[in-house]
Formats: structure tokens, C-alpha cells, sequence
């Protein structure tokens, strides 16, 4: 019984955190920041660290400290290509790697004290679906449907600046603050997402469902859809796989069986799969 | 309704004074737009013609503040663009937006009327009835459940072009909506402007083809960082205009008489 409930409890977690990242990965995917999530995941790692050694080991304090240190990370970004001649990209990989770094020394610190209650910090590495309680599904499901609504909410208008933002901001339409709440909302779902996927492949859950959802389906709606429920199963599988033997950790499950999910639509959607691909061209030479 | 002869001199669709654009660039020192004065008059067709890198798109999105204006006032109809902003329509370059999103191209037609439609309210019939007549105008109508990223060159360019006509708007900004189409496109844009003129419309095209200018436009602008001339087209489209737009580089003939540039 008591395991039942355990598994339930990591199902349920691992399911609904699978769909948040796979709803909100279709704007990350579309709008090419993938990359910027994985910089925010790995950022978060010393904010973790920090917010263990001020305040101990509430969960809620953990994800405050992981989410303070993703936005100082996205700052930093942010401030090193404005102000320098150093392109996104190596901006990205510099803070990635730092605050990373910087979150490994911490952590192999907090370890060296000895202190017991510091069981448990590594998890964010990799993910830990196992210890996931009653407590964590709900605040995963409150934050995820508030996060649904809003994006619901501004629908048109987030379709808009991802499509085109230049003809959003000539219809009048706030695009600097409309950029900011959904990437807000992808920091808020990476950070949450942490706990069961952990920081080094956190951004595999966010990219993956939507890739593999892109193949098969052709308007956002759909898109968004298909993925959140791609994330939901990778999700689910990584999740009852490692809770099941605790001695496996969750994000590498879970990445493995998006990963699947990726390989099979990129090679055997119609459309715009490789092998509809192959068949278009030979039927093409066939007839001409 | 046609605007009577003192209204148009009191407002010209498009009046730019002593605009000037910093171009944040690596290395570049030189403004993008140098004290750039300039007045369209209603309801006339004006092209915007000059070298690479002469700041023809930048003077499009400096005016509809999509840039940083160093300096300068833009009015259009004597108002700022913030009144006169449903009055204004913008077809970007289509090279701007990344095609393979996954939508179709009526939804893409319905993205000009979001902003009359206000937030949070999602389209209705009425606005994808209004979607497919544009689609009809630019001869799209078949093509309004396809998938953007199944479009050639043209016919994304005429879809841009459906979703400025549901903006339904006074002035038309486009962006070298005649780069790289096919025939079939250009004479769909060249019919489409005249419409517009007919009905007493503005529109401002960026244009790159000289040999063109006479036949489709009834103004020219000449830009290179400065305006180097602008006003009818068979007075300021001239050889010494031209070479001193174009500088040395231009040694082909086009429009009004010789260009004898080498």
C-alpha cells in the first residue's frame, strides 16, 4: 500500500511535469531558445546550493534560490551581449558553464560538512522522481494549470510576437513584456521541472516533445497539444522506471524515452519524415 | 471619401522632419539616416529606392518606431503614430519570419486583425470571412487551409500582402515585397497597388528594380543615409539624381533617359 501511494505520487509528478515542459517547450522550440533553457537549468544549480546553506532544506526555498539564480543567469546574458562584442551563443555557454561550476563546488562543499540533512541535494543533478510527495504534485499542479490559463489567456497574442514580432510591435502590441512573460513562464516550468529531470538535462524535456511533436502536426494548437502529451509519457515512464528502482536516476530515463518518442517522428512522420522524404524523391525519379 | 485639396495640404499621409537613425552596429560610425526630411502626399503610390545599406528599410521602421529614432518627428495625418496607428498597415519583408511555423495561411491573414480585435478575444467568423476576401484579392483564395511552410516566394509575399488589406488601413508601408517573385506575383502587386491607389490610399514601397520605378510608381524617393531627391517621378527620377544616390555604382539604363556612370 505504502508503495502503491509512493508510485502514484512519482506517476502522477512525473506525468503532469512532462506536460508543463512539453506545452511550454513549443514556444521555446519555436522561438529558438532552447538553448537559453538549458542555460537557465544549469544556472539554477548554485541558487540550490545557496538558498540549502541559508535556509535548510524546504523545497519551496530550494526552487526560490533555483529560480533567483536562473534569472541572474538570463541577466547576465542579457547584459553580456548588450554590452559586449561576444555573440549569444558563447554568452550562453559562458554563464552555463559557470554557474554550473560554481553549483558542483558548492554542493561537493555542502557535502563535506558532513552535515546529514544535505541527503538529497545531488538529486538536482540528475532528477530524483522517488521523493516525490503528495506536496510536490500539488504545487506542480497549481503552478501548471495557472501557467496554462495565462498562456491560454494571451493566446493570439503570444502566436503573434513568436511568428512575427516585428509586425506585433507595429500593431502596438507590447512585445518586450509579452517576450518577458513567457519566458518568465518557461524559467517558472524549467525551475519546477528540476526536482524530477535535474539541471543537466532538464532542457532534453522541454526541447524534446516539441521537436517530436512538430513532425506530425501542422498549426500551433495542435502542436502544443501533441507535445504536452509526448512530455506527459516520456515523462510518466522516466518517472515510474526510476521510482521503481531507486537506485536509477530520473532525468536520464526520461530523456532516453523522449529521445525514442524524437527518433521515431523525425524518421517516420508523414510529411516531413525522413522516410516519406525518401519515398517522395523516389516516386519523383520514378516518374520523371 | 476623397480628401479636398486644402486637407491635403494641411496633412500629408507621411511627414518626416529632420529624422536621423544611430545605427548600432560593429565598427559602423555613420548614421543609418542623416537628417532625413521627407513628405508623401495622400493617395499617391511612392517608391523608395537607393543602394544596399542606404537605410531604406530603417527610414520604414524608424517611422513606425520599430527602431530608435536619434531625432526627428514622424507624423502621419498630422498625428503621431501612436493615434494614427490603425490608420497604418506594415508588410515586412518576408525573409523576416521563419516560414516553417506550424500554421496556415489564413490564420497568418487573421494576424492583421488582432490588433482591432483587442487582447484576449480569440477570432470569429466575421474575421475569418474578412481573412478569406483578402486571400480572394491577392488571389490566394484556394490556398487558405495550406500549411505557410508549403508556399513558394510569391505567394508568401501575397500572403503578407492579404493580411495588410484586412488592417484596412490609410497608409501602407511594404518592405521590397518585389524582391525575388515570381510574374505571377508581381503583376498580382502591381494590380493590388493600383486598387489601393483607387481608393484614395497611400503606399510607401522599397523597391530595388530601376527599370521599374516609372511604371509602378507615381513618386520616387532617392535614399542614400540622406534624401537625395524625392517628389514625382518623371521630375526626380533623372540621371544626376540617380548618380548621386548610387554614386559610381550604377552603370545601366533605366527609366527616364541615360545613366552614364561607369
Amino acid at each position: 500500500m505504502n508503495l502503491d501511494y509512493t508510485l502514484v505520487m512519482v506517476a502522477l509528478g512525473g506525468a503532469l511535469l512532462g506536460a508543463l515542459s512539453g506545452f511550454l517547450g513549443t514556444f521555446a522550440v519555436l522561438r529558438g531558445q532552447s538553448l537559453m533553457g538549458d542555460t537557465l537549468s544549469h544556472a539554477a544549480l548554485p541558487g540550490i546550493a545557496v538558498a540549502f546553506l541559508l535556509a535548510g532544506r524546504d523545497p519551496l526555498i530550494l526552487l526560490l534560490g533555483a529560480g533567483i539564480a536562473a534569472w541572474i543567469g538570463a541577466q547576465m546574458v542579457r547584459a553580456i551581449t548588450t554590452t559586449t562584442r561576444i555573440k549569444e551563443d558563447a554568452a550562453m555557454g559562458i554563464v552555463l558553464a559557470s554557474f554550473f561550476a560554481l553549483g558542483i563546488a558548492l554542493l561537493s562543499y555542502i557535502q563535506k560538512r558532513g552535515d546529514a540533512s544535505q541527503a538529497g541535494l545531488d538529486k538536482f543533478i540528475f532528477g530524483q522522481a522517488a521523493a516525490m510527495t503528495v506536496n510536490d504534485v500539488l504545487l506542480i499542479g497549481i503552478v501548471g494549470a495557472a501557467i496554462t490559463l495565462i498562456v491560454l489567456m494571451f493566446w493570439k497574442e503570444l502566436k503573434l510576437i513568436t511568428f512575427d514580432p516585428a509586425f506585433a510591435a507595429a500593431n502596438g502590441y507590447p512585445v518586450r513584456w509579452l517576450d518577458l512573460l513567457l519566458a518568465t513562464l518557461i524559467a517558472v516550468g524549467i525551475v519546477l521541472g528540476l526536482q524530477l529531470a535535474g539541471v543537466i538535462l532538464m532542457v532534453g524535456l522541454l526541447i524534446a516533445p516539441a521537436v517530436a511533436a512538430r513532425q506530425w502536426v501542422n498549426t500551433l494548437g495542435k502542436m502544443i497539444t501533441l507535445s504536452s502529451l509526448l512530455g506527459m509519457v516520456a515523462g510518466m515512464v522516466g518517472a515510474v522506471l526510476s521510482g521503481a528502482d531507486r537506485g536509477l536516476p530520473t532525468g536520464p530515463l526520461i530523456i532516453v524515452a523522449a529521445s525514442i518518442l524524437v527518433l521515431i517522428s523525425i524518421f517516420f512522420a508523414p510529411g516531413r519524415g525522413v522516410i516519406y522524404g525518401w519515398w517522395l524523391r523516389r516516386k519523383q525519379h520514378g516518374l520523371s | 471619401m476623397t480628401p479636398t485639396i486644402s486637407e491635403n495640404l494641411a496633412h500629408a499621409a507621411l511627414e518626416i522632419n529632420d529624422l536621423t537613425v544611430a545605427y548600432i552596429q560593429q565598427g559602423s560610425q555613420k548614421p543609418a539616416l542623416w537628417d532625413v526630411d521627407l513628405r508623401v502626399p495622400e493617395g499617391v503610390l511612392m517608391g523608395i529606392v537607393g543602394p544596399n545599406g542606404a537605410g531604406k528599410s530603417t527610414l520604414i521602421k524608424a517611422s513606425l518606431e520599430l527602431l530608435p529614432r536619434a531625432a526627428g518627428d514622424v507624423r502621419f495625418f498630422g498625428r503621431s503614430y501612436h493615434q494614427a496607428r490603425r490608420q497604418v498597415g506594415y508588410v515586412p519583408q518576408r525573409g523576416s519570419v521563419d516560414w516553417d511555423f506550424p500554421t496556415t495561411v489564413l490564420d497568418v491573414v487573421m494576424m492583421g486583425l488582432y490588433g482591432r480585435m483587442g487582447w484576449v478575444r480569440r477570432p470569429g467568423k466575421p474575421d475569418r470571412a474578412r481573412a478569406f476576401q483578402a486571400l480572394e484579392q491577392v488571389g490566394l483564395a484556394d490556398y487558405a487551409d495550406r500549411q505557410i511552410s508549403r508556399l513558394s516566394g510569391g505567394q508568401q509575399q501575397r500572403t503578407f500582402l492579404a493580411r495588410a488589406l484586412v488592417q484596412d488601413a490609410q497608409l501602407y508601408f511594404m518592405d521590397e515585397p518585389f524582391a525575388a517573385v515570381d510574374a505571377v506575383t508581381e503583376r498580382a502587386i502591381v494590380e493590388l497597388l493600383r486598387q489601393l491607389r483607387q481608393q484614395g490610399k497611400t503606399v510607401i514601397v522599397v523597391h530595388h528594380d530601376l527599370s521599374t520605378v516609372s511604371e509602378y510608381f507615381d513618386q520616387v524617393t532617392l535614399l542614400n543615409r540622406e534624401i537625395v531627391a524625392s517628389g514625382p517621378v518623371n521630375q526626380v527620377f533623372t540621371d544626376q539624381n540617380l548618380q548621386k544616390a548610387y554614386g559610381g555604382r550604377l552603370n545601366f539604363n533605366v527609366g527616364v533617359g541615360q545613366v552614364g556612370a561607369a
